[in-house]
């Protein structure tokens, strides 16, 4: 598909806009695609089915007695389960939604039935976890071009990130980001690199005007390339624009790197737009990791006056456009505070004007790396995220299942979800990624390309002599002993020039790729997954929306594709519970 | 040569005891003092840690080969024959204490390195020993019966790291009230009474601050030289906040004590922070002691272990009682629901109407309501999609929406409270923490019930924790018990999934991510000015708080500094950073020793690495730190 040529008559934006992305058929929508969209699409989708089949049989294969005998389970007796092939949206035929569920007969001691039955209700359960939605989301460049692609709801900014560099061809440099924009609010904000993409556009409404942008954004990662003007934005232009690479090194080192990420200490009076109405106020806010707060009236800046604006969960930052014009902003340089799901005005968004676009983009990079931190911090609900962006569809699943069978095997397993995530994740920003806390590992991240040399670190005889002991000296003179440079610096080599600065993410041909997107619509949501028994079998359960947007479930089995598992196992397959379903 | 007699005081014979008089030549060296000493005391004993200390200047004759000459010794000298280890009452971060043989010839450095071996405490170059604050015993004798963990007999080794038994260090495992002596320091303790916390010693201001840091003992000079005797009372606390390579794998001393210290500066009000982050430090706490008191050994576990466990639990729970047919496996299967009848109330400008009955039906991540049951297959009234945060908020692309669910009783509003809060996540009622979220809410609003009934005046079970013993004194005035708890409770949600080790770890980022961290003050007094300021020493950098305003006035980096000096007669230091920038003042709360200390030690924590990792280098420390002795 990446010699797809560019699509000759620019899609019309507002055309597209027009469709709705929780259309109702499917027929319908996929022939408002255009022509070579369609045929991307059908690659993409071909190529899709086809590799998580392979890697369900892969999968299956690897599923042996071995792997059984070894977690000193029941020996195969039980669930067993065949493997459809994942319904194909070609040809906009109405699927009949499926659901194929074989079971063995019950066995006739009824304690290993039941042991049976808890191995399918987990493995089940699991199925159930993993169901996969896919979109197909149009992506806007620069230059009024459109690329389309499907984004499965397990993979994350990054990952949609490479197949944009695959298809447009740019320079993969580390500024390329994906945006969404909010048309009715004007509103725009580019997506982190670690961020989920299908989980932000299932929040636009369904005749929204919204799109996905790719595009270039140069403060993505500036923080990393000029971390002075956000850790020491206090002091003067001159000494943040002569900072010294070592200085930056450290710096980075010093936020990044330690136990815990440090958010900048952002502090300044900027206009808040008050609720509900069209004047704004100034007030003197404050950045802390916990949330932006600020200074009540008469009151001191000390942390216990301070009154919280905002906290982060479940918020967004992003740009304003036209505030001015639009709020009567003191200038153009706003930022919006809200919650993902809304989508229009409301009183519960937050408005905040600053004097400049440096005080704008100080604060909002600052709040990105608060955010961020949130995101870093130990998780628990590793089991409805991905575990592992770049691993095939079900590894994840099967990991999760292995680990706990089999807690030993894996023992880098025990770490908290995050840290997977980061220690899979690719190049660029993972210096931010993996900055995770109480990693030893991930302790050093920002890995520049350097030479080797420098890494050297000079004996420890180079450092300050101590203070003298002034009880030998006259009293009144102070003693000047040349101290050499802290001993820190010594650790960090050279930062490289600029540009590679940040590793740049993996190598393409350069093309120039401009453009922007939109978000098509939602093609079919699958849920696909698989989960392991304990006895080694495989089960999976196709389930698929119907028009109605109701779920309904069908047991059949395609024919041939039958198989059995294990020894001695009753295959039955179950074609009477399609009232039963509750989905 | 002549022969003079010395006389020397043997410690181990008694206070009283007349000191032993030996006949020296001036080219005796001290072995040989020793070796006569021993003879004539006729005591057999292990004397091998025997040192002589010299009274009046205050020093140690540890150099054996050394001449009596050599050392300047005469025969007025007072000598004292004593163990070089003593016994030490050391408080711990926790608030325990403990007592244990600690070296009182070596630099205090080395002397936490060796306290902090006992306690199987990885990188003891983050500690130190501070003098206490003097309580106030007026009333209070009953100190005297506190308990005491003793480490005293505890083998003196050389090794430089303890074998481990079990994962902890082999003496520990000697017996049951070692056992239990290991469990205090690796085991978080259950937040304190609040009457305890209100009583301690809180530093008021800044300047008090100050004056704590002005405790802090000289890390290049020996106890001895310190006038610090065998029994006395010393803190064991983290000095440098530069936490080096945390492990939770081999650090559950270190991160217990750690969590401990932070918690008691939060609650004694030593760092500030906003009410929303006490408030989360609070959950947190109550977190911590639930999951600690639950599961005693642990730490070692992990998240993803923990949520496939209770994953599984949770379903083994729902199977049982189950028939295992398929037809009944595949409605257990379809997503569990809740139906209710509950009072709908809708909080619109100008309605005055109450409370609305509806037949309420929860599923997969949405609220629908119906006029009643029989109606609940057709079109609901109202459907709420919940992906939000908070129960009452229901955020719709136009904004958000408040709808009130009122509930009959407590079961009732965990199970939906539960729902809501998973559904925020995107998570349906059949996600496997659904149970344990109504679990953690009914415990919580037993918490409350408690509280409110009897007012936290005995805290007999574990339940009842006080939830003013998770806030500093401050909230106690602000709050009333019953207000706290749901805030603390909304806080809980957020964290109440998190493993042991996750709750620890992000209490201390978020302890570390608070503007004030790390900061420790001194009053200062600038060259040239007449007023007292305070200079924060903080891990990378040096602050200067105007007092007045309690503003920071001006920071300067470490790694722009160029050098610095101290002159120890008039207790002035002067640093010179990069662009010819020179800052002189004289310390006013703290001894200047004790300033240049944390100046070259903050250096020094920033230069350790990971390609040396275990071997600490001590020699780098007193060259950065320590002033006269180190020439």
């Amino acid at each position: 598909e990446n010699t797809e040529p560019p699509p000759p008559a620019l899609p019309s934006a507002h055309k597209e806009i027009n469709l709705s992305i929780g259309f109702t058929d499917l027929n319908e929508s996929l022939n408002e695609l255009e022509d070579n969209d369609l045929d991307a699409l059908m690659n993409d989708l071909i190529a899709d089915l086809n590799a998580s089949e392979v890697k369900l049989a892969a999968e299956i294969e690897g599923l042996g007695p071995p792997s059984a005998t070894k977690l000193d389970l029941p020996a195969p007796k039980g669930p067993v389960s065949e493997l459809p092939s994942p319904p194909s949206p070609r040809g906009g035929t109405q699927q009949k939604p499926r659901l194929l569920l074989l079971h063995s007969t019950p066995s006739p001691d009824e304690i290993e039935a039941q042991i049976k039955a808890e191995k399918i209700k987990l493995a089940l359960e699991k199925l159930k976890e993993a169901k996969v939605k896919k979109l197909v989301v149009k992506v806007m460049m620069d230059d009024g071009s459109a690329k389309t692609l499907m984004v499965d709801e397990r993979q994350n900014v990054r990952e949609v990130m490479e197949n944009m560099f695959e298809k447009t061809h740019c320079d993969c440099n580390v500024n390329w980001s994906l945006c969404e924009t909010n048309h009715e609010l004007q509103l725009e904000r580019f997506f982190e690199d670690h961020e989920n993409m299908v989980e932000p556009l299932l929040a636009w409404t369904r005749d929204t005007e919204n799109q996905v942008l790719f595009k270039e954004m140069p403060e993505k990662y500036e923080v990393f390339k000029n971390p002075q003007n956000f850790y020491l934005w206090k002091k003067d232009r001159k000494t943040l624009r002569d900072m010294k690479d070592k200085d930056k090194e450290i710096l980075i080192k010093e936020n990044f790197c330690g136990t815990s990420t440090i958010v900048p200490d952002l502090e300044g009076v900027l206009h808040l737009k008050e609720d509900g109405k069209k004047s704004w106020k100034q007030r003197l806010f404050q950045l802390r990791a916990s949330g932006i707060y600020y200074v009540p009236k008469g009151k001191t800046k000390s942390s216990r006056d301070l009154v919280c604006f905002v906290q982060f969960d479940n918020v967004n930052v992003y740009y304003g456009q036209d505030c001015k014009s639009k709020y009567k902003a003191p200038t153009d340089f706003c930022f919006v505070l809200k919650h993902p799901q809304i989508q229009k005005e409301s009183q519960y968004i937050k408005y905040v004007c600053c004097d400049d676009e440096t005080t704008m983009k100080l604060w909002v990079t600052g709040i990105r790396i608060a955010k961020f931190l949130s995101f870093c911090r130990p998780r628990t609900s590793k089991v409805s995220r991905p575990l592992l962006p770049s691993s095939p569809p079900h590894s994840g699943h099967a990991f999760l299942l292995r680990h706990h069978w089999a807690p030993n095997i894996l023992p880098s397993a025990s770490s908290s979800g995050c840290q997977e995530r980061c220690q899979t994740a690719p190049k660029a920003p993972e210096a931010i990624v993996s900055s995770i806390p109480h990693t030893s590992r991930l302790r050093r991240p920002l890995t520049f390309p350097t030479p080797s040399t420098t890494q050297r670190r000079a004996p420890p005889d180079f450092l300050p002599p101590p203070p003298p002991a002034a009880s030998f000296l006259p009293s009144s003179s102070l003693n000047s002993m040349p101290l050499p440079p802290p001993p820190a610096a010594l650790d960090l080599p050279p930062p490289p020039p600029d540009p590679e600065f940040l590793p740049p993410p993996p190598p393409m041909q350069a093309y120039a790729g401009t453009g922007c997107l939109h978000l098509l619509r939602r093609l079919h949501q699958a849920h696909v997954g698989t989960g392991r028994s304990k006895a080694g079998g495989a089960l999976l359960w196709v389930l698929e929306e119907d028009s109605t947007g109701a779920t309904k479930e069908d047991y059949t089995v395609p024919p041939g594709r039958r198989r059995r598992w294990g020894r001695g196992l009753n295959v039955r397959t179950d074609a009477c519970h399609e009232e039963k379903a509750g989905w | 040569m002549a022969v003079w007699d010395l006389s020397v005081i043997v410690e181990d014979l008694g206070e009283d005891a007349p000191a032993i008089s030996l006949s020296v030549t001036s080219d005796l060296h001290v072995g040989g003092v020793i070796l006569k000493l021993v003879e004539k005391t006729q005591i057999q004993q292990d004397w091998s840690d025997h040192a002589l200390w010299w009274e009046q200047k205050q020093k140690w004759l540890l150099r054996t080969a050394w001449a009596l000459e050599k050392y300047g010794i005469h025969a007025d000298a007072r000598l004292v024959f004593m163990p070089q280890h003593k016994p030490l009452k050391l408080g711990l971060p926790n608030g325990k204490t403990l007592r244990l043989r600690a070296s009182f010839s070596s630099p205090v450095f080395q002397t936490v390195i060796g306290i902090c071996r006992v306690i199987n405490l990885r990188h003891p170059e983050e500690l130190s020993l501070l003098r206490p604050i003097e309580e106030k015993k007026k009333k209070k004798d009953k100190d005297i019966s506190e308990e005491l963990y003793d480490l005293t007999q505890v083998p003196l080794t050389s090794a430089s790291r303890p074998c481990l038994y079990n994962g902890m260090p082999a003496h520990f495992a000697d017996s049951a009230q070692m056992e239990a002596v290991y469990k205090m320091l690796s085991v978080t303790q259950p937040p304190p009474a609040h009457e305890v916390v209100a009583k301690q010693y809180r530093p008021a201001s800044v300047v008090d601050k100050a004056h704590i840091h002005g405790r802090w003992l000289d890390s290049s000079r020996c106890l001895m030289q310190q006038g610090i005797q065998g029994n006395d009372r010393l803190w064991l606390r983290f000095k440098y906040y530069s936490f080096y390579d945390i492990e939770p794998k081999y650090d559950v001393v270190r991160l217990t004590q750690l969590y401990e210290q932070a918690r008691w500066a939060l609650l004694l009000e030593d760092i500030d922070c906003t009410e929303e982050e006490m408030m989360l430090f609070g959950a947190l706490q109550y977190h911590i002691n639930k999951v600690a008191q639950s599961e005693p050994q642990l730490l070692t576990s992990t998240a993803a272990m923990d949520d496939l466990e209770s994953a599984l639990q949770s379903l083994e729970v729902k199977l049982e009682g189950e028939s295992t047919s398929a037809s009944d496996m595949l409605d257990t299967m379809s997503a569990p629901e809740l139906n209710d009848y509950l009072k709908i109330f809708r909080p619109k400008r100008l309605t005055l109407k109450g409370y609305k009955l509806y037949w309420v039906k929860f599923q997969d991540t949405s609220i629908s309501c119906f006029k009643s049951k029989e109606e609940c297959f057709g079109e609901p009234v109202q459907q709420i999609n919940l992906k939000v945060p908070h129960q009452a908020v229901n955020p719709s692309s136009e904004g958000m929406n408040e709808v009130y669910l009122r509930c009959e009783d407590e079961q009732q509003y965990a199970q939906w409270m539960a729902a809501c809060r998973l559904a925020s996540k995107g998570k349906s009622l059949a996600d496997s923490s659904y149970q344990s979220e109504i679990q953690s809410i009914c415990s919580f609003l037993a918490m409350q019930k408690t509280n409110s009934g009897s007012h936290g005046k005995s805290a007999e079970a574990d339940e009842s924790i006080n939830t003013y013993s998770l806030v500093s004194p401050r909230y106690h005035k602000k709050y009333k018990a019953k207000q706290l708890t749901p805030r603390i409770l909304d806080a809980y949600q957020n964290v109440s999934l998190l493993s042991l080790t996750d709750a620890i770890m992000r209490f201390l980022q978020i302890w570390q991510s608070l503007p004030d961290f790390g900061l420790a003050y001194v009053v200062v007094r600038f060259k040239g000015s007449r007023k007292d300021e305070v200079i924060g020493i903080a891990p990378s950098k040096l602050i200067r708080i105007d007092l007045g305003v309690g503003d920071v006035v001006k920071s300067w980096r470490y790694n722009n500094m160029k050098q610095w000096n101290v002159n120890w007669d008039i207790k002035q230091m002067a640093i010179e950073f990069e662009g010819n920038v020179n800052i002189a003042f004289s310390c006013v709360t703290a001894d200047c020793k004790i300033v240049h200390e944390f100046i070259g030690g903050y250096i020094f924590m920033s230069t350790r690495s990971h390609n040396k990792s275990n071997t600490l280098n001590e020699e780098l420390f007193h060259k950065l730190t320590g002033g006269h002795e180190a020439l």
